[in-house]
């Protein structure tokens, strides 16, 4: 596709401009970073809308083309590729509010106005029930079997949380400076590098996570 | 991640082919492709050469780097130094697997190319262990890892990152800090 796509980033003003196969291609790097990041990271519902959009244009425009034309099945080739990405992506994002349903509830809970929200409204909305269906069937299995004193769960003891130290690969996009990797101990120094564009990097998640939400790395 | 996946991600990687049909530009959605003609080289996806060629739509232009003089330098290269040298694509061995499995006729001197890519591959895949080990050895809590491909990474990931993250646990118990982990 040849034409521009308008992209409108809402936390900000400016509305960015990009043709599709950026959007593709960032799509891809956050399928990545989804992948291999501990934690829930930010939704990318626009990307993910604006893929869609695309690939219901193309199929649109497929039932006009004529029977047997070649191009068709080049271009369904295309869309099935970028339909794996997508659901692959949203498989993955999924199986992590699975996993920390009640983590990331509790972020929602604690986030602040201006905080754009991590989960897209349907996932909110998954979560919320895979919540409560769990809660419920713990309750009829088990729980109300149990002495009275030991019928809840409390959230701060069963709630399973991402490991934020858990050690990620990285591949630097913008340079930055001073990026503590290690808080100082008593018997180690306070560990610092610099991140220069281009290069690659095996450290724990925790240091660079302001750094994979900015884009200024991305994870490998 | 799934080698698979790491695959899908060097399919869209451009390759040469020459074409043996006239097509005018293709609008795909991710860059427009084309116009085909006859023996005239045209770049596309390695996904799209590799459907044209089973459909014996094509012949594939091997990439620069799939050489055997030129693999045989970068084998030596890659001996002499003690470091990872940069490898002429970053996706080189799923480059040379999946266009020597779909178009081994179009490739000279096939069984050679795949032999040096896959020397190259033991050397570095043997670099790598013996620097995971002294990495490891040397009790350090971050590593620069330039070079290195995405298939190579992949092939120590699950080992790697573990063995670090129960070492940081451990670390940090000694020193005191109780952590909960439930990962």
């Amino acid at each position: 596709m040849s034409e521009l796509e308008e992209f409108g980033d809402e936390s900000s003003e400016e509305v960015e401009v990009l043709t599709a196969a950026e959007v593709l291609s960032k799509l891809e790097q956050a399928w990545a970073d989804e992948k291999f990041a501990p934690d829930l990271l930010e939704a990318k519902t626009d990307l993910v809308e604006c893929m869609l959009e695309q690939i219901n244009e193309m199929e649109e425009n497929i039932q006009r083309a004529k029977r047997g034309d070649f191009k068709v099945s080049l271009h369904r080739m295309e869309i099935d590729r970028i339909r794996y990405l997508l659901s692959s992506y949203l498989r993955c994002r999924l199986m992590k509010i699975e996993k920390h349903t009640t983590h990331i509830l509790e972020q929602e809970q604690m986030r602040k106005e201006e905080e754009n929200s991590r989960l897209s409204p349907e996932e909110y909305t998954f979560a919320k029930e895979y919540q409560a269906s769990m809660e419920g069937h713990f309750k009829n299995i088990a729980l109300r079997h149990m002495p009275p004193n030991l019928q809840s769960l409390d959230p701060k003891q069963t709630a399973v949380r991402p490991n934020l130290d858990s050690y990620v690969f990285l591949r630097v996009a913008e340079d930055t400076q001073g990026v503590l990797v290690e808080e100082e101990t008593v018997d180690t120094g306070e560990e610092i590098v610099d991140l220069e564009k281009g290069d690659q990097h095996i450290m724990r998640y925790r240091p660079v996570v302001p750094l994979v939400a900015s884009g200024a790395v991305t994870l490998i | 991640m799934d080698p698979a996946e790491v695959e899908f991600l060097a399919e869209k990687e451009l390759v040469k082919i020459v074409p043996n049909f006239t097509q005018d530009k293709i609008f795909l959605i991710g860059g427009d492709i084309g116009p085909f003609s006859p023996s005239l080289p045209v770049s596309v996806p390695l996904w799209m050469a590799v459907n044209l060629k089973q459909g014996q739509k094509c012949r594939l232009v091997p990439p620069d780097w799939m050489d055997v003089e030129k693999l045989k330098d970068k084998k030596q290269e890659e001996m002499d130094s003690k470091f990872f040298t940069a490898m002429p694509s970053d996706q080189y061995m799923e480059v040379t697997q999946l266009i020597l499995k779909s178009a081994t006729d179009d490739i000279p001197h096939a069984d050679e190319i795949r032999t040096l890519v896959k020397d190259i591959w033991d050397l570095r895949i043997a670099k790598l262990r013996s620097s995971i080990d002294t990495f490891v050895r040397s009790d350090a809590t971050h590593a620069k890892l330039n070079h290195l491909t995405l298939m190579e990474l992949n092939t120590v990931r699950p080992f790697l990152t573990q063995a670090l993250d129960h070492m940081h646990v451990l670390r940090n118990n000694i020193s005191g800090r109780i952590q909960s982990t439930q990962d």
